[in-house]
């Protein structure tokens, strides 16, 4: 061994995950790896070190991989948040709900007087009107807050915004506005409410701004900070096309190689053009990674989404979908050209992570990669289906065979399953969808995941979604779904380390692995499974460095 | 015909995979006598005629006659931006659509500011848009499709030996759209884009020979004539586009659109740059376009 400081880290208890020790009482770390676990005792073999004990009182675990999420969950902490539920930010701070319409106003009232450019639009986020009562927030309301202000507000599902009249007349919406998409009252004025980006984008500096604060360092930091406070320590950004642009490389650089940058980052590239898109993942891949910057993933969006009913469903298709509803999803890629794409990918050694939600496009990646796979043989490849929320037993048994990777939106159970109960899929297939009983009964290596901001990042919440499946209104939805803790955190961690081809080196606390720690303030094997997502988390420990959550 | 000085006209180019489309809007660049910018939302599927490329660099493609290629890997908004700034300034967009997009969705697009949408163009394969209705995969995607158009290129045609079926398949999906025949993707440009025909010309498999006829006045018209003028509109004038004033709504220049048998009356979006006055463009068989047309318009 080197010379360099040895530090014993010890814990109340140290969960390895390694089922071949799988508690230790201490930890040691040199440099920014794992030299063994243990007890104290035990590891003073390695010779002189100096004994840690701020987390003695703590729980300590593998570092939470959370293998599905967007750079945009740090860049929306730059606006404002309207949304019905209360949700911390990166800086600790927990923003209440706002459940009425007054709460959604004078919450923006209170922003608006802190911006000192006159000119500036206030742009804000989270707007879920569905759960707001009384009649629907337009134009009329945010002119309450300013006539002379432009004010944009995003809505949750990322269709929708709402506008006050300044923001109209800065950008010359009114009456005769030929877009579709700007909604119109009786009498045919614009009521502020800007339907899908066509006329979304009409209100430009509004619409594009989330886009641009993906592009800051600050969004870049407030990501990691975000995933630190939940005891995450890789993140995966599933799949941007920013990469080509100037500088964003460079940005990732800069931010990761900062010492007090707290996590390591996945930085999957978006399928757009197969060729350049090739050359450029193998680049970043052969040339660019460094110990917190990875890449070597491709990220592909076959359909649409279940609540949004795009997403693309086998027969019996939707239960209840809405008047003028085509019956099925949309296809974001033609389903005959989806084997020559992964095929691409494939023969160049990437792996590629495909986004979808129904069966019908988790049917058509399997026969794309099993397609693939006789072009070109290959093993451990680990493509995945990404949320993977309708894949059945058989599909499943299918990935087995060829070697796909699950990543398993849970948190579905929780904010949607009693809408797909009701009125997507329909009682049966809700209580099979996100089946990981089933995919870990037939053998397949699965994860579960946030996608945040799409919900937030938490990978102990996950982990209970999958454990407890309860939805928003207290059911158990599919209980013969539900699995052990121990495979919940499992699935947090290894599986999820599995599916980025990093569990050499995160994922479990074992001798040689990257010194990435959660730190917990209760065990989650020793809670009850329902208080799971209650745990508090003291922050993390990345590459040997303590990196504390900032409600700390 | 040029709606005016600056605006730019969209036409969206839809269908499904190996319709035409690519083969379409290389016939547009290679025909094309005014300057085009082209949209496409994959460089790997667009495969711009090569002897028609000029120079390329990351996301744009600079052709010989001066036309222009941008890629849509930034968004709309964006490539629309890139376009507005290109110098000299194009006077029509052709997007071409992904293969599985809703070209009616793009449409939405082309209203923006120094913008006005033309036309929705959907290419159909006539040998296989049967068989490709009725896959499970991708039927509900083709259909759509179709019901979008405003104009349907029928490609193939040479090839086709069921065009009696495959008509009668359109015009269960969509009875208004204009249908134009094509092999290898020939359609008229005067046709396909309602601009004034300064020759007689005629378009492969179609009937007869088409003429075009230009109102201009600038006096704001009355919506009631406007209508009774479409009501009274032979049925084989399939093409009417132009800029026209509302008595209701004079300072608001609308775009006016007739297509095969839908017609759509809509606000400009850049109320600045847009001529005073009437004009409108007839485009129809020869001889079938009424004398007494401008009557209707006083
Ligand atoms: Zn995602």
């Amino acid at each position: 061994m080197s010379d360099a400081k040895v530090t014993i880290f010890t814990g109340k208890k140290i969960i390895t995950m390694n089922p071949a020790v799988p508690v230790a009482q201490a930890i040691a770390v040199q440099g920014d790896r794992i030299l063994g676990v243990g007890t104290v005792g035990d590891l003073a073999q390695w010779g002189d070190y100096e004994l840690d004990e701020q987390f003695k009182d703590h729980i300590l675990m593998p570092g939470f991989v959370e293998a599905h999420s967007h750079v945009m969950a740090g860049a929306v902490w730059e606006f404002p948040y309207v949304g019905f539920y209360d949700r911390p930010d990166p800086l600790g701070h927990t923003w209440l709900g706002c459940q009425t319409i007054a709460a959604v106003v004078d919450r923006l009232a209170e922003c608006e007087r802190e911006l000192k450019d006159p000119d500036q639009t206030l742009v804000a986020w989270g707007l879920d009107p569905i759960f707001l009562e009384g009649e629907r927030l337009v134009a009329k309301h945010l002119d309450q807050i300013s006539v002379t202000r432009p004010i944009f507000v995003f809505h949750a599902s990322g269709h929708l915004a709402t506008v006050n009249s300044a923001m109209m007349r800065r950008s010359g919406i009114d009456r005769y506005t030929p877009t579709p998409g700007v909604a119109k009252d009786f009498d045919g004025e614009p009521n502020g409410e800007l339907q899908e980006p066509a006329a979304m984008s009409l209100a430009q500096d509004g619409f594009s701004a989330i886009g641009v604060a993906m592009m800051s360092s600050n969004a870049k930091w407030n990501y990691a900070r975000e995933a630190r406070n939940c005891g995450v320590t890789t993140i995966a950004d599933l799949g941007t096309t920013r990469l080509t642009m100037e500088g964003q490389l460079e940005a990732w650089r800069e931010a990761t190689d900062d010492a007090n940058y707290p996590a390591r980052v996945v930085v999957a590239v978006g399928h757009f053009d197969s060729n350049s898109i090739v050359s450029l993942a193998v680049r970043l891949r052969d040339e660019e990674e460094t110990p917190k910057l990875r890449f070597g993933i491709v990220k592909l969006v076959l359909d649409g989404s279940i609540q949004g009913f795009t997403a693309r469903i086998s027969w019996p298709h939707y239960v209840n979908p809405p008047p003028g509803h085509p019956g099925n999803g949309l296809w974001l890629i033609p389903p005959e050209q989806l084997a020559d794409i992964v095929s691409g990918y494939h023969e160049a050694g990437l792996t590629v992570h495909c986004h979808c939600n129904g069966d019908e496009a988790t049917q058509v990646f399997i026969d794309a990669v099993e397609l693939a796979l006789q072009r070109h043989p290959r093993w451990d490849h680990r493509h995945t289906v990404q949320h993977s929320q309708m894949t059945t037993a058989a599909q499943y048994k299918k990935m087995a065979a060829l070697g796909i990777n699950a990543n398993i939106f849970s948190n579905h159970i929780f904010h949607w399953g009693d809408q797909h109960a009701a009125v997507t899929i329909g009682e049966e297939r809700a209580a099979r969808m996100d089946a990981c009983a089933t995919a870990e009964r037939e053998g397949v290596v699965f994860s579960v995941h946030s996608d945040a901001p799409i919900t937030p990042m938490s990978q102990l919440h996950t982990a209970w979604s999958a454990v407890n499946r309860l939805t928003a209104s207290g059911r158990v939805l599919g209980p013969e779904e539900r699995i052990s803790v121990a495979k919940a955190l499992e699935a947090c961690t290894l599986g999820a380390a599995h599916q980025l081809k990093l569990d050499h080196d995160i994922g479990s606390l074992e001798a040689g692995k990257l010194a990435d720690f959660a730190v917990l303030e209760e065990d989650p094997f020793e809670v009850s499974p329902a208080e799971l997502k209650n745990i508090a988390v003291w922050g993390t420990v990345v590459g040997g460095t303590p990196h504390v959550a900032s409600s700390k | 015909m040029k709606l005016s000085g600056d605006l730019i006209e969209v036409s969206v180019i839809g269908g499904y995979l190996g319709a035409g489309k690519t083969t379409l809007v290389n016939h547009i660049l290679r025909e094309a006598s005014e300057r085009v910018a082209v949209m496409v939302n994959d460089f790997g599927e667009i495969n711009i005629d090569e002897s028609l490329i000029d120079s390329s660099d990351e996301n744009t493609i600079s052709l010989t006659n001066g036309c222009i290629c941008c890629s849509l890997v930034d968004g709309f908004a964006t490539a629309l931006e890139s376009v507005v700034s290109f110098r000299p300034r194009p006077t029509r967009l052709v997007i071409e659509a992904s293969g599985v997009a809703d070209p009616g969705t793009i449409a939405a697009h082309g209203h923006g500011p120094g913008f006005a949408l033309d036309a929705v163009i959907v290419v159909a394969d006539a040998v296989r848009l049967i068989e490709q209705i009725a896959d499970p995969l991708v039927g509900q995607t083709v259909a759509g499709q179709i019901r979008a158009a405003d104009v349907i290129v029928l490609n193939k045609i040479d090839l086709c030996d069921t065009l009696t079926s495959v008509n009668a398949e359109l015009s269960e999906l969509n009875p208004k759209a204009l249908l134009i025949y094509t092999s290898e993707a020939k359609a008229d440009l005067d046709l396909l884009f309602g601009r004034e025909i300064l020759r007689t010309v005629s378009s492969a498999g179609h009937v007869g020979t088409f003429e075009s006829r230009t109102h201009e006045s600038t006096q704001p018209i009355l919506r009631e004539n406007l209508e009774a003028l479409i009501k009274n509109l032979p049925s084989d004038i399939q093409r009417v586009k132009g800029i026209i004033r509302l008595a209701e709504a004079p300072r608001i220049p609308m775009v006016f659109q007739l297509v095969g048998r839908s017609w759509d009356l809509r606000a400009l979006a850049d109320r600045e740059k847009s001529p005073e006055g009437n004009r409108l463009v007839v485009i129809g068989p020869k001889g079938s376009i009424p004398i007494a047309w401008d009557n209707f318009l006083r």
